[in-house]
This record gives C-alpha cells, structure tokens and sequence, in this order.
C-alpha cells in the first residue's frame, strides 16, 4: 500500500533526521559557548613590538610613528608601502636622512578608538623615542553619516563632530605628555566619493577639515596637510579599486606633499 | 442478578456553567438488553451519554461500565464500549476502510477477519474503498455503526442514530440492531426523541426530562400499565364510587353512561365479573391501547407527572 | 503508541496539508534561488563595470592582494589580540578559495541551502510548522472526530503523545524537504559543490560587543549542520506553541490566526523595542538562533544562544505542560 510505504519512510527519515539534528544541535551549542580550539600566541606581539623599538638613537636617522586609520596604515596600496615606504623613499633620494617607520594604524579605527589607543599606554615607548608623529583620523567618523537623510544627517553631523573634536584635543593632550617636542602631522579627510556627492556633503566635509585645522594649529609644533584638494579631481587616479582608500598613486601624492612641507624641518633634525 | 450490570450509572449529575444539565440519575442495563432513553431535545440525553464514554466528566455520581469505573479504569471501562455520538463523523479524507483501520490499530484485539465481518455486517462490501466524502448519510451512518462494533463491545451506544435516515433506512437500521443484540449479546444503548423509533426497537425504556429520569420501565408493562378503559354502564356515578372503593381506581365520567379509567395493573376480567356482580349493566367495554406517545406526552409535557 | 503515530501520519499524509507544505518550500526556493542567481550576476556587471576587470577572472589577483594585506595586518604589533582570530578565520577562508579555486563572489548549493534556512528560521520556517501543528487537534475538534478517537481505550494522554511525536516527526520531514530541494534547485543554478568550503562562526558576546577572539572555521557542511539543527529546535518551540493553542481552540483558522499573529507581532517588537528588557523573554524575539553562529545578530548584553535556547525550551516546555494538563480534563462538547 502506497500510504503504508510512505509512512514507513517518513519514519527512518525521521529517526535519521532526529539523531543528526540532536548531534549538530549539541555541536551548535558548543562552538558558541566554548573557548576557541585554536591557539592563540599571548606573548607574540608584545616581542615583536619590542624588536621593532629602535635601541639606539643615530643621528641620521629620523624615527616616525604612523597613528590612526586605514589610511595611516596604507590600506589600499597595491604596492603596500603606504606612507612610510614612499617617505622614505622620498628622504633617500632628497636628503641624507633615513627614516625608520613604525606603522600603528588599525583599519576601521575612530577618534574614539585611537584616544584609547594612546591611553591604553601601548604606544608609550614609541612614541617617546619618535621624531615625527603622523596621524590619520576621522575618517571612519564622519563616513557613516553619509547614507543617513539630509535632515538627520546635519544633526548627526554636530554631534560627531563635538565628540570628535573633543577626542582629538585629549589626544593631542595625550601625545604631548609622552612627547612635547615631537612633530605632529595631521591629515585633512578627502571625499572618495567626489563623483556621488552632492553640496551639502561637500559642505560638510569642509567643515570638518576646517575644524579639525583650527584645533590642530593651536598646538605650537604639528601642520595640517589637506587633502581634499588633491583628490578633488583625481578620484580616479588615485582612489583604489575599493572605492574608499587611496591606491599606490595616491599615497605617493600625499606623501609628496608631506616631504614638501617637512623638507626644512627634516634636515634641521 | 447475579451478573455484573453492563452499565451502572449511580447518582450522576453534571452542572455546566451553573446550569444542572444532569440531575441525579441513577440507572442498571443487563446484556442483551435493547434500552431506549427516550425523552425530548435538550433532556440531558447527550450529556449522559457523553459522561457514559468518559467525553464529559460528571459533577457527580459515577459511572460503571461492567464493573469498571470510567474516571478511574478509564481503559478498561472503555474496552467494553462502542459508540456513535450524535452524527457519524468520520475522517472525510479517507476510505471507509482506511477509517476502520484507523480505529482497528487502536485495539490490538481487532483482527483483519474481524474488519471484513464487520463490513459485510453493515453491509458496506462494495463501497469500502471509496472516500467517506462520497458517501450517502445512511452509509456513513453504517460505517459509523461498524467502527463502534468492530471491537466487539459489550455495550454499543447510539445516540439519535436514526437522525437524517429515511424511513426504509430506520427500517434497516431497526433490524441490524436487533440483529447485533440477538446474535452478538450486546447491550444496546438507544437515545432517541423519536417514540415510534423507542416503541418498535426497545426492551426497555427510560424517559428523561429536564435532567432527571421520571419513569423506567419495560416497554410492554408500560404500555399495559397504562391500558385505559371505557365502560358503557347502567349506572355510572356507583360504578365510579365501586371502583374507588374496591380496588382504588380512579375513574371519571366521560359522557351520559360512560366512564373511563386507568385501570393499572388489575386483570379486565376481574374488574369486569365485578361490576356484573354488583348489579350494574355492563353494555360495552374498551380498552385504547395508548401508545408510547401518550405516554411519553403524559410524562413530559403534561402538567402532573405520573 | 508506535500504532498511534502511524494513524496520525497516515492521517496527515492523506490530508494533503504536508503537501501543499511541501509545494510552497518548492515555488519559495525555486524564486528565491533565482533572484539569487540574478542578483550575483547584476554584482558581477557591477563589479567589472566599475573596476574595469572581470571580477570572474580576476578575483584571484583581488584575493592574493586581500590575503597579503591580512597577514601584514596579522603582523602588526600593534592589533589587538582578539581581532587576530577574525583575521585567521578570514586568511583561512581566502586561503581555501584560492588553493579550490573557489570564487568567493560565486554561489553554491551549499552556501544557498544554509543561506535559505537563515532566512526562514525566524518567519517562513514557523510558518510551515503552524500550518502542520494547528490542524493536529482542533482540525479533529471541528471536524467532530475527536469523539472517535477519546472513546476507545486509549486514555487521552497517549493520543495526545501520538500527536505530538507526529508534529515532531514532520517537522524533520519539513526540514529534509527543505535541505534536499533548496540543494537541488540551487544545485541547478550554481552547481552542486561548496560542501568543504570553511566557514567563520564562534562569534560571542563580552561586555555587550561582538567578541571575536574565538572565532574559526568550520567546514561548511558542519556549519550547514548546525543551522538545521537550530532551525529544528526553532520548529521543536513554534510546534509547541501552535500545539497548545490548537487545543485551546476548537477551530484551526482562529488557531493559525492566533500563533501568526503572535509571531508577526514579535517581530515589530524586536525592532521597535529592542531596550525594552522584558522582550527578550518573548519567543518570537528569540527565533533568529542562527544570527548567534553567523555573528550577525545585534549585540544585547545577555542575550547569547544558549539564553536564547533556554528561552525557548522554558516556551516550549510550558506549552506542553498546558496542553497536555487542558487536554486530558476538559469535556469534550463538539
């Protein structure tokens, strides 16, 4: 009988079924609950990081400690030198100084997040050695904002801007503690997306980078270095294939415009 | 009687919402008994019925199915019974033999020869096959007949089984449950408001009314007991002061020579020999047979209750 | 009781109600899988049209520069520890495409099957299972045969059971046609393969943020696993529920009506009160067991799976409870 066939699979498929389901359930419960299997190295970075930290101070040498988001990490670059290769490369072939790189920038990072950086005191053997700060920040604050609607977008807009203003003047209260004489060079933000922007974004944008010059010339020893000029009508030179960071040539461009700016400073140094 | 009652019902009462449905019935059914429980819509009939088979549970009172307790040995109470509650309803979406089966597997004692006795009982052999949703009223009132029978009970309850039939197929009906009583020693258990249905097909009969039984009785004692006389006499006024004295009969006058009477349980022949003895000239004398309906209208509707 | 079951199944069967479960899974996948396929062809288009390459062929430059990328950020001193094992996971993962040749942009039937149950587990799935279980008792009651069947000697409570091991039973059944005809439709669309592919779960929650330390790979047929059993468990608690108030309720349609009504409502709550505490202990919040293995869920402090499932079970246990107790007392009057 057709109904008693059916009957008697739907009863093994149903055992079946049942056993395998109860095994992956318990499995279910048990990756999320337990520890990770894998091994994970405590120690690792902390030796590393100490191998990195230059023992000697020479005097041809310039230490340069790169703060901040994927843009100071050189996210983006096919070429993966970021800042500090094309600074070097650029110092090499223009100065008799040599500058040695220590790359802290984390992707993704907010002002928020590299204020903790720098209070969490990880930094603090660096950066008391270093000559030059470079940092890139604010990028991932304002970015989000962009997809919201023009009315909550301004209010937004305040409300960033305020929380980051204020992160930015506690970290440079932060990084003059640990270093008073260290040069600070700090990035203007650039809009990827020149192409989809509309006025008011522009607008908004410009203010930010305004505010952000203002807060960072009232310390005596770092320069704002705009971008957003640079990239205006270079999007497609040197935006990379994601859309958001700068490639290679873009790098190279900003790094230009740095090594202008500190070609006297440097060889005083 | 020695032999355990097939079903006992001791002091059983149901209030529903406040509301006694039931109000104390107390009743004792022997095997091969055909019983009617005759009384008018919304007696109490289905809810006994339904505290009978365990579907309501009973404010009160007990049930004892052969000598099993329902509430307490539900089980064994139940292995006894068969029953059609109400209408026959059956599962539309299979055959009348996928149903059978359905209630076969139910009761390990049901065997595959015991299922196609049962079809032939009914009388179901042809249309077995096809979807209940395809059949007559009368031959889903035949299968519902064969799923209460199929375990063999010793008490088959049937609530107004005879609902929607036509008369050829109450006929039918009447006869296959005799049948069953007879050949198969069940104790029928007949609900009905119909009175022919009860007159024709019962033993014995119980009228309900308002919850409460008013009367239990075979059928034929009833019907005789309540046997009405006319007389046609000489003089009625002594014939009426006779009968009151000598053997406690009421009688009336009915017109110029005529009384009548509910004469009882007293033999005609005596009564008769009687009044001739007394001198009284006797020129006819007639016994209306009453029907149950009489009865039945006697006890429920009339104002006075016998 | 083995007897009991098999007359509930026969009953379902002949009813018809498993099929017609059965033929939505069908038109469901079969339109879901090919707005899949669609969808990741416009992507494609999208893809070469803005980066000038053909993401079909060049996703192996893309992946070999991602991975470089990963590791020098796995290097970094300066990256927290617990941001490593997201970024192993993902090397892993790149590792495996390139190593199979895998296109990470490309579908698979794997990836489809278990991309399907995520969707439904939380609506579509319980949807399925309200239709099975609301009909198991009160579609007796209002048909009237549930006479039939409290009558025989079989006290209420086995019937009961049968009926409840038959809604368990189904809702495997439910969940097999699921999986074999999502693999089998999507198969036709994106090819059989995908079943080894690794997958990134272990995703936890510390001090209200998504924790990532002990994230890892697992092959996507234990991932595909895990989702169905979790998808199992949802239709074990949705069961339940919807048994309890077909016993409740004499029609089916009011029963349906009730339980998706519920549901529908759980999911306004879980989007518009989400601060709201005491919502986390409503099942219909509770649903979305797999978001916990995915790592896709909002991060509410206190809310991890195995709450969730403790939840659940405390639904699902009190349903039963109710039912069982309400079913074996009332009187029945239809």
């Amino acid at each position: 009988m057709f109904k008693k066939s059916m009957w008697y699979s739907i009863l093994v498929i149903a055992f079946v079924g049942f056993v395998i389901l109860a095994n992956g359930f318990y499995q279910a419960i048990l990756v999320t609950t337990q520890a990770n299997p894998q091994p994970t190295s405590e120690s690792a970075p902390l030796e590393s990081a100490a191998d990195l930290t230059p023992s000697s101070k020479n005097p041809n040498t310039i230490q340069m400690l790169i703060l901040g988001d994927s843009v100071a990490k050189g996210t983006g670059d096919e070429k993966s030198k970021g800042f500090s290769g094309y600074l070097s490369e650029y110092l090499k072939n223009n100065t008799s100084k040599e500058i040695i790189a220590d790359n802290a920038g984390i992707d993704g990072l907010e002002s928020t997040g590299l204020l903790e950086q720098l209070q969490s005191h990880r930094l603090e053997e660096q950066l008391t050695h270093t000559d030059i700060i470079l940092v890139s920040i604010g990028g991932n604050d304002i970015r989000s904002i962009l997809t919201l609607n023009s009315f909550d977008k301004e209010n937004e807009f305040k409300v960033r801007l305020d929380r980051y203003l204020s992160n930015l003047k506690l970290t440079f209260k932060e990084l003059r503690r640990t270093n008073p004489n260290s040069i600070i060079i700090f990035l203007g933000l650039y809009n990827p997306y020149e192409k989809a922007t509309n006025l008011v974004d522009s607008q908004l944008l410009n203010s930010w980078n305004f505010n952000t010059q203002q807060l960072v010339e009232t310390d005596g020893k770092a320069i704002f270095i705009p971008t957003y000029d640079l990239f205006k009508y270079n999007t497609e030179r040197f935006v990379a294939q994601d859309g958001l960071h700068p490639n290679s040539a873009g790098y190279q461009a900003i790094s230009n415009r740095i090594s202008r700016s500190l070609e006297m400073i440097i060889a005083g140094l | 009687m020695p032999q355990t009652p097939v079903l006992e019902l001791t002091n059983l009462r149901k209030t529903i919402k406040g509301k006694d449905i039931v109000k104390g019935i107390n009743l004792t059914l022997h095997p091969s008994q055909i019983f009617g429980f005759l009384g008018p819509n919304g007696a109490g009939k289905t809810t006994t019925i339904r505290m009978i088979v365990g579907l309501i549970k009973p404010t009160e009172g007990s049930v004892k199915i052969c000598g099993y307790s329902v509430a307490r040995e539900f089980v064994k109470a139940l292995s006894n019974v068969g029953c059609i509650i109400e209408s026959p309803d059956m599962y539309q979406y299979l055959t009348g033999m996928e149903n059978l089966l359905q209630f076969a597997a139910m009761n390990k004692a049901i065997s595959q020869q015991r299922i196609k006795d049962v079809i032939e009982m009914v009388g179901l052999q042809h249309r077995v096959n096809d979807k209940v949703s395809t059949y007559s009223l009368g031959m889903r009132q035949r299968l519902g007949i064969a799923q209460a029978i199929i375990s063999k009970p010793k008490l088959l309850i049937l609530d107004e089984p005879t609902n929607g039939l036509d008369p050829a197929g109450i006929t039918e009906f009447r006869n296959l449950i005799r049948k069953l009583a007879y050949d198969e020693g069940m104790t029928v258990f007949v609900s009905s408001h119909i009175l022919l249905e009860i007159q024709q097909m019962c033993d014995i009969v119980s009228i309900i009314k308002q919850g409460s039984v008013v009367k239990t009785a075979n059928i034929q004692d009833l019907l005789q007991d309540n046997d009405k006389i006319e007389w046609q006499l000489s003089d009625p006024e002594t014939a009426i002061s006779l009968l009151r004295e000598h053997w406690n009969i009421q009688a009336s006058q009915l017109k110029k020579n005529t009384i009548s009477a509910n004469i009882g349980p007293h033999p005609l022949d005596k009564l008769n020999e009687f009044l001739i003895s007394e001198g009284l000239a006797l020129t006819y004398c007639s016994a209306t047979r009453n029907t149950l309906e009489d009865l039945f209208l006697d006890l429920t509707v009339g104002d006075e209750i016998v | 009781m083995f007897s009991l079951i098999e007359n509930e199944v026969i009953k379902m069967i002949s009813k018809k109600r498993l099929l017609f479960v059965i033929a939505i899974l069908v038109a469901l996948i079969s339109v879901f899988a090919y707005g899949q396929h669609h969808s990741s062809e416009r992507i494609k288009t999208q893809l070469s049209q803005r980066m000038g390459i053909s993401a079909t062929t060049d996703w192996h430059k893309l992946a070999d520069q991602q991975l470089i990328e990963l590791k020098n950020r796995l290097d970094s001193p300066y990256r927290d520890e617990k941001d490593k094992s997201a970024l192993r996971v993902r090397i892993e993962q790149l590792q495996y495409n390139l190593d199979n040749d895998i296109n990470p942009l490309e579908q698979s039937a794997a990836k489809f099957t278990t991309k399907f149950m995520e969707q439904s587990i939380f609506l579509f799935l319980p949807l399925l299972i309200i239709m099975l279980a609301s009909d198991m008792v009160s579609g007796e009651s209002s048909s009237g045969t549930i006479k039939l069947l409290l009558v025989r000697n079989v006290p209420r409570w086995k019937v009961l059971l049968s009926k409840f091991l038959t809604l368990i039973m189904l809702e495997i059944i439910v969940l097999f046609f699921a999986f074999v005809l999502s693999e089998i439709i999507s198969g036709l669309f994106f090819g059989f393969g995908g079943w080894n592919a690794p997958v990134a779960t272990g995703f936890k929650l510390v001090a209200g943020k998504l924790d990532t330390s002990s994230v890892l790979n697992v092959p996507q047929w234990r991932y595909t696993l895990m989702v169905y059993s979790l998808a199992f468990f949802v239709s074990f608690v949705v069961g339940s529920i919807s048994f309890m108030i077909s016993v409740l309720v004499r029609s089916t349609a009011a029963s349906i009506g009730i339980i998706m009504s519920t549901l529908v409502a759980g999911n306004f709550i879980s989007y518009f009160l989400s601060d709201w505490k005491i919502t986390r202990y409503m099942f219909m919040v509770n649903l979305r067991l797999t978001d916990y293995l995915s790592g896709s869920f909002q991060p509410i402090e206190g809310m991890t799976l195995l709450f969730s499932i403790l939840v659940l079970l405390g639904w699902a246990s009190a349903s039963i409870i109710i039912s069982f107790v309400y079913f074996t007392k009332k009187d029945i009057l239809v």
